[in-house]
């Protein structure tokens, strides 16, 4: 077990790498110079060379690469160009709100969407079933933006009874939280309902009900239990979608996370900050998917650990 | 006021005692909490390293310079009481006595030396440095008397020093807190800092020590809501009393709704159409005219701008320092039929698809532009681009991001012949403006002489009134180089900004002034 | 029963696949169709609220919303069905080669994805269109780049196992060479889940195109995206809400109807992928 956890992390580190790498090369690929952006319209070509040195940012790339990751190896994420702060403080700021958001988003989507599955493939082609994949299928096509500024219409500007935009209180994670957990409700509702279907298909849930055992019994036992390993990769999946909806969500909401300092980082071609998100996106990824394969483990014992 | 040099800097300054017993009006309520919404977080709250808006509005409430603008862009005292030009390079200023800043620690003739060599002779230097032209920096001549420097003689210092970004700094507290400083600055205002919550709010007090009047709201905060409809919203729902940038669609409801204050005042920021003046078919005068007659600069100000903005009269906002009316309606009015005669004089026939051809050659303009940097810009953009069809002017419109527009803009070469950009006369003195974006020497990728025009009466006249300390000759040469450039024409401007705050009625005692970097808030009170 | 009849009896997909007729149709026939020039301004008309002139109201220029939307579904399409051909054909390429070489290729190959699938997928997007320049071809791109990672994996994944499989063994033992194989036996067992998931993808870069838009970097003015138009008409959602929603529904509708034809598609092809992709 600890075995399999080191080896994965290990693994885990040339990826990082190479995402460092790939943003790196990406901001540098990219038209438009951090120090100009900053300096403005008015500044001089004296002034813009002498801050360019004075950031280092004259280095050829593949100085900067390695001057980047050693500083990483040593703990240190530098300091944001633009704002001259250290990294590992924009962050500290703004990872919070992100990790609040996305858990509140997969906690609504996981309750909202197993329950609602479940009830489908209790009943399938029911009224009820037929309107809750109709459902889920409209959660899929929304565009996550545009949800997000219907619900401020109607919950914030015509009942007034949810505030704007902004983070602080649980008031203010409702809408970005809902809005954010749509399609992965959508998705969830959908994976569980043919995953608790097929189960129910199976000989031993034949079995089960035939001696007589309670249906919510067979549910709660058989069923759910063995459609929770798809039910969990999709989450595993949906983690990953979901920080990466949260940029949107975090920009019609005025969400101050994780999102929304990326895109501030990558128009203001601060590649030092952008990094820094980065590679704690990717760690989060990397890290929800080993827990995922862990509780594959623990879920099903048959399931060797495969790295 | 002194000044031995009697022709030389024109009663600009009054007696600092003037503004301060200006007697206040009505019964002022003290204290509560003003709220405010705006776009975007500041990038830090030291001007040495934000020069932008988002930044300016906070810092500008907590430091002080030696002289401010006030509500009629006319130079007022402020951490000076006094001054008097020693030589063509040298102003000395009186300094205002027992002034404390938040630190405790006494504002003086150092503080100022060090706040500029900080500034101007630090690694790296401010972002201001490139603003302030001639200015070379600060001597201490005792406790409370320092002179100013420049290189050379600077027609410009008075305002400059007066510009937002210049506020004095406690010398004490950049010591102690070095490179934290940029988020907790110490200053000298009516307000001192005291928590900032990245891209959620900046929290400021009222300063009880402040030599001058004091601040009347207890605090203020000020929030982060990027998307303009949840501004309006937060306005409406009693979430904010104020809001930066308000939508220019929802103004004309507010302006009838006793409920808010519509806050509004020509601002200083001109936005345009550039013209490449160097690259043909721009290189013809004609064509450049014609392209102006063509632009219904009305139709965008009602339906586009709606209210949010003033009509453009020239390179220069009216408010601006050496500005002249440059009759832009008078001489290039919107008419199509002028539009096409003149291309018909330049050579250019209608083709088989409308557009005009030459030689075979279509009349196909390309167009860089960003969105959302300045008010509207793509929008304007893209009306105008509709615009030039009707004469037979195909435009291709590329919008990218500003970073990226920005570099194109500066680049040595630059491969398109139209742009729409903006540009703020920061100190409102029109040497800012015409000498960095018309002289000829200042084309990229040296300066911001985007339209990349040279002409070598403009280069003398904007060089003369740069060096020069006499503000009537200087008003001339200023008003010469304009009347130049309205026969040239290598802009098409578009429209004038308008500062427009929009407020709950509550909000009392609010000035709003035309640089938008200078939101004073020391005098506002709330009648809740 | 055929895979046609299969999908014949779902209705709720015939209703995904009528939409995208419809869709096709008004791209395809979009000039005919419009009642103005999407591009025709009239500013004086700003914002007119739907009736009897403009249909579905105009945008902030006086531009007809209707005629706009019609000609969006062609930049819609566009996109959706280019970009689903770049992720198809470069993941299959990608899929194959290292599904088929194992070693330290694939081994490379697959943290390379990896790295791709680490990278918040938005950010990727901006990533290319940023470097590649804004507009209807390069948005399309990065969109199909976007999805290149995922096919690829599905495609290794389905040669790894096909080529344990029995039946290929046994044509391996006969000597059937490389090309051979794949042609006969592994496209043919691939190629029905990528159609569906090339279906499922329509709907996803149909969504992209809209969120690239509305971030202001998608397609060029003033050319009509339904995502553009969300984009500016949200400045004026309290005043005028249909300039925002009557595109925000253009978006919903051409996405539900490719996820129901993707639906279709996967029940009447494939039954044991059900709810899989």
């Amino acid at each position: 077990m600890l075995t399999f956890v080191v080896r994965r992390l290990l693994l885990a580190v040339p990826v990082l790498l190479g995402v460092v790498f790939v943003v790196m090369l990406t901001i540098d690929l990219l038209p438009g110079d951090a120090v100009t952006l900053m300096l403005g319209e008015h500044a001089t070509k004296d002034a813009v060379a002498k801050l360019r040195e004075h950031l280092g940012l004259d280095k050829p790339f593949l100085v900067r690469y390695l001057d980047y990751v050693g500083r990483v190896a040593r703990g240190d994420l530098g300091r944001s160009i633009q704002q001259n702060r250290p990294v590992a403080a924009e962050l500290a700021d703004a990872w919070p709100a992100t990790l609040e958001l996305t858990v509140a988003a997969l906690v609504i989507a996981t309750l909202v969407g197993i329950a609602a599955g479940v009830a489908s493939a209790v009943r399938p082609n029911s009224l009820f079933d037929g309107l809750a994949r109709l459902g889920s299928l409209f959660g899929l096509s929304m565009p996550i933006f545009w949800t997000g500024l219907v619900l401020i219409v109607v919950f914030s500007l015509w009942l007034n009874w949810l505030p704007v935009g902004g983070a602080g209180s649980l008031s203010h994670l409702v809408l970005p939280a809902v809005t954010l957990a749509l399609p992965s409700v959508a998705m969830i509702a959908r994976m569980t309902r043919s995953a608790v279907l097929d189960v129910l298909r199976e000989d031993y849930v034949r079995t089960a009900r035939a001696k007589g055992v309670g249906e919510f019994l067979v549910l709660a036992r058989h069923a759910l239990r063995n459609a929770f390993i798809p039910i969990l990769t999709l989450l595993g999946l949906q983690s990953g979608q979901l920080m990466g909806g949260a940029v949107l969500t975090e920009t019609v909401f005025a969400w101050p996370g994780l999102g929304r300092l990326m895109v501030k980082a990558i128009f203001a071609r601060d590649y030092i900050l952008l990094q820094g998100a980065v590679l704690i996106f990717a760690l989060a990824f990397v890290l929800i998917n080993l827990i995922v394969d862990l509780s594959y483990g623990l879920l099903d014992p048959r399931i060797g650990r495969q790295g | 006021m002194r000044s031995r040099g009697s022709r030389l800097l024109i009663g600009l300054l009054v007696l600092g005692l003037a503004a301060i017993l200006v007697p206040s009006a009505g019964a002022q309520k003290r204290g509560g909490t003003l709220t405010i919404v705006r776009p975007t977080d500041p990038v830090s709250l030291d001007p040495n390293l934000e020069t932008t808006a988002p930044g300016a509005w906070v810092y500008f409430n907590m430091l002080e310079g030696l002289l401010t603008l006030d509500e009629k862009v006319q130079v007022k005292p402020a951490l000076a009481t006094s001054y008097e030009v020693m030589s063509p390079t040298k102003v000395r200023f009186k300094l205002r006595p027992n002034v404390k800043f938040h630190d405790g620690t006494p504002f003086n003739a150092a503080a100022v030396k060090f706040t500029y060599d900080r500034a101007l002779k630090g690694t790296p230097p401010a972002r201001w440095a490139s603003l302030v032209g001639s200015m070379d920096g600060a001597e201490v001549v005792d406790d409370l008397t320092v002179d100013i420097v420049t290189k050379e003689p600077y027609g410009p210092i008075l305002r400059t020093l007066a510009m937002y970004c210049m506020g004095i700094v406690s010398p004490a507290a950049v010591q102690k807190m070095g490179a934290d400083f940029s988020r907790a600055p110490v200053g000298t205002g009516p307000f001192k800092f005291v928590e900032w919550k990245t891209n959620t709010h900046v929290i400021i007090e009222r300063n009880p020590d402040y030599w001058g009047d004091k601040a009347l709201v207890d605090r203020v905060i000020f929030k982060v809501v990027p998307e303009e409809g949840a501004r309006m919203i937060a306005l409406q729902t009693g979430d904010a009393d104020m809001v930066l940038f308000p939508s220019p669609a929802q103004l004309p409801a507010l302006r009838k709704d006793p409920k808010f204050t519509v806050h509004e005042t020509t601002g200083i920021r001109v936005v345009f159409v550039g013209l490449h003046a160097g690259q043909p078919p721009l290189d013809d005068v004609r064509v450049r005219q014609a392209l102006l007659h063509a632009v219904d600069r009305k139709a965008i100000l009602d339906n586009i701008m709606e209210g949010s903005a003033g009509p453009a009269r020239g390179v220069l906002a009216p408010g601006v320092f050496g500005y002249k009316d440059m009759q832009l309606e008078r001489l290039y009015p919107f008419d199509r039929g002028r539009a096409k005669a003149l291309l018909g004089q330049a050579g250019w026939t209608p083709g088989p698809d409308g557009i005009m051809s030459k030689g075979g050659q279509r009349l196909s303009l390309s167009w860089l532009a960003a969105r959302g940097r300045y008010p509207k810009d793509g929008e304007i953009t893209e009306a105008i681009q509709a615009m030039f069809k009707e004469v037979g002017v195909e435009a291709k419109v590329q919008i990218l991001e500003w970073a990226a527009v920005f570099q194109q803009l500066r680049g040595a070469t630059f491969n398109h012949h139209l742009f729409t950009l903006g540009w703020v006369t920061s100190n409102a003195d029109a040497d800012y403006s015409l000498y960095a974006l018309f002289h000829s020497k200042n084309t990229p990728p040296t300066g911001w002489n985007t339209s990349r025009y040279a002409n070598p009466r403009i280069d003398a006249l904007v060089e003369q009134a740069r060096r020069s300390l006499n503000q009537t000759e200087r008003e001339r040469l200023y008003g010469e180089v304009q009347d130049i450039l309205a026969k040239e024409m290598v802009w098409i401007p578009v429209y004038t900004t308008k500062e427009i705050i929009a407020a709950r009625a509550g909000v009392k005692g609010f000035n709003i002034h035309p640089v938008e970097y200078n939101l004073a808030l020391w005098k506002t009170w709330l009648d809740k | 029963m055929n895979a046609w009849a299969r999908f014949r009896r779902n209705r709720l997909a015939l209703v995904g696949l009528a939409l995208v007729v419809l869709l096709a149709l008004s791209a395809v026939l979009a000039p005919w169709l419009a009642p103005y020039d999407p591009a025709r301004q009239s500013l004086i008309e700003k914002r007119a609220r739907p009736g009897a002139k403009y249909l579905l109201g105009a945008d902030e220029f006086g531009r007809d919303i209707l005629s706009r939307v019609i000609y969006g579904a062609r930049v819609a399409l566009l996109v959706g069905v280019l970009s689903s051909a770049i992720a198809l054909v470069g993941g299959l390429l990608l899929g194959v080669i290292a599904g088929f070489a194992g070693g330290w290729l694939d081994a490379v190959m697959m943290r390379a994805l990896e790295i791709l699938l680490a990278f918040p997928y938005l950010l990727l997007a901006l990533a290319i269109v940023a470097a590649l320049g804004t507009g209807t071809l390069n948005t399309t791109i990065a969109v199909g780049i976007w999805g290149v990672p995922a096919v690829t994996r599905i495609v290794r994944g389905s040669v790894l196992a096909l080529r344990e499989a029995e039946y290929v063994g046994a044509a391996r033992a006969l000597g059937a060479p490389s090309p051979a194989l794949l042609r006969r036996h592994i496209l043919p067992n691939i190629v029905p889940g990528l159609i569906v998931y090339g279906t499922l993808f329509m709907a996803n870069a149909i969504l992209l195109e809209a969120a690239l838009s509305f971030l202001g970097l998608g397609v060029q003015p003033p050319t009509a995206s339904w995502g553009l138009m969300v984009s500016t008409g949200r400045d004026v959602l309290l005043v005028a809400p249909h300039v925002a929603t009557v595109p925000g529904l253009a978006i919903m509708v051409a996405v539900l109807a490719f996820n129901l034809v993707g639906d279709g598609l996967r029940d009447a092809l494939d039954p044991r992928l059900r709810g899989s992709v």
